[in-house]
């Protein structure tokens, strides 16, 4: 009996959030951001009644409206890129009145606690969230001024670049670009190659991410498949509520060879050019950004020239009622050289002379459609869909025999505040992958899950959060597999000043189609189909703690261990020569990562200065279980630094990366292997609309190859103007 | 502010700009710069006793092995080119002799053994086409050592692709005593012109391998070259995951039917095939 009760209060609920909100009785909030030492109006600014699914971005004059607020008292958090956020506490609301709040936000040089959306797919504090996460700002993108994703994610710390291919904590390590153990995301949706489960890094333009966030660890409870080591989710900007024009120019020039035998080709002719261009608008109540890029490189070694073309489009309607649709387009276009191997170690910079001819095209679409619908101020439903097309060609000096891959993605979520303290995320995910080509043949498959996450705040300063995902993978003709993904967090702030964290979810990802049937020779090397690869999966605990030591310095310090078990690797037969994707039981990466930014403004030789300083140190111990020996392709330590120091209007920035001497390697274990030690710097001044950049990459001439026979470009003097109007 | 002030700033942002230049020649002067080129070279003159270069080849790699025999091939610093032996005149007659000179970047170190792999266009490359081995007067591999005072060394090898011609076939089966074993690598059967009594020696007698061996029984047709007249010795071997090339495992032979327990010779007809050479195998 008091179970039927409960049900139907249960329903009863869920049938109220659906009756239309305009009889419901509300109030609305309005506003304003500025910039607390100008006064200037901040537009873009984000405003959200913290507790519910309500929020706004201010516009051109830093204004905004919140309609529909259910009376109560609620705290009001406006946060921007570049700003510390702040909390307005008790603001009442009352019934058919105004509410007027007013912000001021103060520029920070680093920002520490961001809004992030992939703890738990609905927007959250950093330092709220039960698992570890790193953000990248459009801020430090634009500085950094990035050629493409990759640069702007290789200081995040706990990342390293093996190759194309990210690695968290160790996740992925090298399976020679075909399949990747994080989850790539654009807004939220999974963008990568149904056939390799590969990313294109250069179908954005730096130009327009907001802001990339960083999720370590399995996240499959609510990302779904792939999400095995953690998740990239890359945030594009949102069209500007007033003609906004930016441009970005930058050239490099590569630097002659350390050693002079290694010189192949005039150094003098060695360079590169990316141009960006970025339009957006608001017209009424559609929105829209329009960019286009060009990226063009004669490459530092043979085969390593490309030319990049690029289009995307954002487009965001406001439907009456908060109802907002936005849709999204982006085109790539690649043509490049392959770069397999070097042809020996006294001709890095080449390659041998029967694969001369290694070109690819590539086309790329990925297009996706989102429609965010608040039924209530306590209820909003998500849909959205997906279609990311792939066409690669002319791989390996032959012709044809590529069709296109194609995935296809819908998603239905719901947001629900059920009771004051609770936020439940309920969804469905689809997904249906195709490849096609005469070295893997013609193959499909999909998935599908059901996922449900509850965030319960218990106290102010107390969350938990529990969720769970089912899976079933098909490949069509093949073998199904059923996957479970639970996950439990906990978040504690004892004082102000600190938080405490601890969480462990569960990550899963089926093989490729490449991964399971590619039969290809390359080199002296054949690669041999594994149809019998089952899906790996691993479980992520995580433990960490976020604390200010002054207003302006934090640390964060995690330990973290994850567990995997049928972990798909590439490896080599040493009698053959073969190479076949395989299942190891059972592995394990476990370490701890520590991370500090302080900011504060010094005088120094009779100079104002504002220096800001990021360190990270990652260590892990990377272990195959089965034979208790390192895993391949994955460094022990990480490090980074970033120093930045800003005077006045200009800006000089250094960059440290440091990762030890990889363990063991697959293909040449007898080829010569060094710890990667990276120093760049930059420079830039930003007058009127403009910034200009002058820096130097790998200022000191180091000379690392990440994975065999593949060295790391050398000294490359660099030169940007970016604009904004 | 005063005159005296702005000229104090001035030398003070100079006196940081040189220290700056300093400490970076310093750094570019003193600071390790990762991987270099290899010091060591050595140098090979293949003197290919014959005009024989079958028609399936692809390509001839020069080796140097820092452990022979290896433990995988992985391990073996290889030619980044092959030997351009579309050079050699097939034509030139039966006994013509021709000279290809080509290097290969070592580091500094001990090497046991060099020689010459060859690749064909047909089937996959296994360690019975290594076909030339430089040989010491002890008849076991030659050795060479690039040192600091030595970083350049030149011999020579003495390349006779007829090792490779395998013009003629071995027919027969295999039978296990058993399902093959979880922990399998690989399955091969070999082909020796002696039987091999050292470790070495299994590489050096090697004419013919296969490893495609994956059922029970296994029917096998192994190509071998006539130019020896016959094989002394058939041998079933077996790899466990993880064992390396100087791991195999002996697990049966072809016996000799008047005398079992010993190898069976088996007389190999130019381009012929020969039949019904069973062998028994039993798991280690």
């Amino acid at each position: 009996m008091r179970l039927s009760l409960g049900c139907s209060s249960l329903l009863l609920q869920f049938a109220l959030l659906l009756v239309p909100t305009a009889s419901i009785a509300s109030g609305y909030v309005t506003g304003k951001v500025i910039d607390s030492k100008s006064k200037a109006p901040l537009p873009g600014a984000n405003v959200q009644i913290m507790g519910t699914v309500r929020g706004a971005s201010t516009d051109r004059n830093g204004n905004f409206t919140i309609e529909k607020v259910p009376p109560g008292t609620y705290s009001i958090r406006a946060s921007m890129i570049g700003y510390r956020s702040v909390t307005l506490k008790n603001i009442l609301v009352r019934d058919k009145q105004e509410t007027k709040v007013f912000f001021e936000l103060r520029e920070t040089p680093i920002e520490f606690d961001p809004i992030v959306v992939l703890a738990g797919k609905t927007k959250q504090r950093l330092d709220q969230a039960a698992v570890s996460i790193s953000v990248v700002s459009a801020k430090e993108i634009k500085r950094r001024n990035p050629t493409n994703l990759i640069e702007a994610l290789e200081t995040v710390p706990g990342i390293n670049f093996i190759g194309n291919q990210i690695n968290i904590r160790g996740s992925t390590g090298y399976t020679y670009g075909a399949g990747n153990k994080v989850l790539l995301l654009l807004d939220g949706v999974p963008v990568y190659a149904s056939d390799t489960g590969e990313f294109n890094w250069d179908m954005l333009p730096p130009l327009d991410i907001k802001r990339i966030e960083v999720l370590k660890g399995a996240g499959s409870t609510l990302w779904g498949a792939s999400a095995l080591g953690g998740v990239v989710n890359v945030i594009t900007k949102s069209p500007s509520p007033e003609g906004k024009l930016l441009f970005s120019c930058t050239a490099g020039k590569y630097d002659k060879p350390y050693y002079d035998e290694w010189r192949w080709t005039d150094p003098n002719r060695l360079h590169y050019v990316r141009t960006d261009i970025s339009y957006s608008k608001q017209f009424g109540r559609l929105g829209m950004r329009i960019s286009a890029g060009r990226f063009m490189s004669t490459g530092y070694t043979q085969l390593g020239d490309f030319k990049k073309y690029n289009l995307t489009g954002k487009f965001d309607y406001r439907f009456p009622d908060n109802i907002k649709w936005t849709g999204y387009a982006a085109y790539s276009f690649i043509y490049r050289g392959f770069f397999i191997q070097w042809k020996g170690q006294n001709d890095p910079y080449e390659v041998d002379e029967a694969n001369l001819d290694n070109y690819a095209k590539t086309n790329q679409l990925s297009v996706y459609s989102k429609l965010a619908i608040p039924v209530s101020s306590r209820f909003a439903i998500n849909v959205r869909a997906s279609f990311v097309r792939t066409l690669m060609g002319n791989q390996f000096g032959e012709a044809a025999g590529f069709n296109p891959a194609l995935g296809q993605g819908m998603e239905f979520q719901v947001d629900w505040l059920p009771h004051s303290g609770h936020t439940v995320t309920i969804g469905m995910q689809y997904q249906h992958d195709a490849g096609s080509t005469k070295y893997f043949g013609d193959h499909r498959g999909f998935f599908i899950g059901p996922y449900l996450q509850d965030e319960w705040k218990i106290r102010e300063n107390l969350r938990v959060t529990a969720g769970f995902r089912y899976d079933r993978y098909q490949l069509i003709g093949g073998p199904k597999e059923d996957l479970f993904s639970p996950r439990i967090g906990i978040n504690w702030q004892p004082w102000s000043t600190t938080s405490l964290r601890a969480s462990a979810g569960s990550g899963f990802r089926a093989a490729t189609i490449v991964e399971r049937y590619l039969e290809l020779a390359i080199m002296n090397f054949k690669i041999k189909a594994n149809p019998g690869l089952k899906a790996e999966s691993s479980w992520a605990y995580d433990l960490g703690f976020r604390h200010y030591v002054t207003e302006n310095w934090n640390v964060d310090v995690s330990l973290f261990d994850n567990e995997y078990w049928e972990l798909i690797e590439a490896h080599l037969d040493l009698i053959r020569g073969q190479i076949q994707f395989r299942n190891i039981p059972r592995a394990r990466i476990r370490g701890i990562e520590a991370t500090t930014n302080i900011s504060m403004p010094i005088r120094i030789l009779g100079l104002n200065m504002i220096p800001s300083l990021q360190a990270s140190v990652t260590a892990m111990d990377h272990k195959d279980l089965k034979w208790n020996e390192p895993l391949t392709y994955r460094p022990k330590l990480l490090a980074t630094i970033k120093a930045l120091f800003r005077i006045g209007s200009t800006q000089i920035e250094v960059d440290y990366r440091y990762a030890s001497k990889i363990d063991k390697v697959k293909i040449y274990p007898i080829n010569d292997r060094v710890p990667m030690k990276f120093l760049d710097v930059r420079a830039s001044y930003d007058f009127w609309h403009l910034t200009v950049q002058l820096g130097i990459k790998n200022l000191l001439q180091y000379n690392y190859a990440p994975m065999e026979s593949n060295l790391m470009p050398m000294r490359t003097f660099t030169v940007g103007l970016q604009g904004e109007f | 502010m005063n005159c005296l002030g702005k000229r104090m700033t001035k030398t003070k942002i100079i006196l940081f700009l040189l220290v700056t230049v300093v400490i970076g020649a310093w750094l570019e002067c003193n600071i390790d710069h990762g991987i270099a080129p290899l010091p060591g070279k050595l140098g090979v003159d293949v003197i290919f006793i014959n005009s024989r270069i079958p028609e399936n080849t692809e390509g001839i790699y020069l080796f140097v092995a820092p452990k022979f025999p290896p433990h995988a091939i992985n391990e073996l610093y290889l030619s980044p080119n092959s030997l351009p032996f579309w050079q050699i005149d097939r034509s030139a007659g039966e006994f013509a002799r021709d000279t290809i000179y080509t290097e290969i970047a070592l580091p500094f170190g001990h090497y046991e053994a060099i020689g010459l792999w060859w690749y064909n266009t047909e089937t996959e490359s296994n360690l019975a086409d290594v076909f030339t081995l430089k040989i010491a007067p002890n008849f076991l591999p030659a050795s060479i050592d690039i040192t600091p005072e030595e970083p350049y060394v030149r011999t020579e090898l003495w390349a006779n692709l007829t090792r490779v011609e395998r013009d003629a076939f071995i027919e027969g089966t295999i039978h296990f005593d058993g399902p093959f074993p979880p922990n399998t690598l690989a399955t091969a059967i070999g082909a020796y012109f002696r039987k091999p009594q050292k470790d070495v020696e299994y590489l050096i007698y090697l004419l013919s391998m296969d490893f495609s061996i994956n059922e029970n029984p296994y029917h096998y047709k192994l190509p071998v070259p006539s130019r020896y007249g016959a094989i002394e010795y058939l041998a079933v071997f077996w790899l466990s995951e993880r064992s390396g090339l100087d791991d195999f495992r002996t697990i049966g032979f072809y016996e000799d039917p008047d005398n079992p327990g010993q190898p069976g010779k088996i007389k190999i007809v130019p381009n012929g095939t020969v039949k019904g050479y069973d062998i028994y195998a039993h798991w280690p």
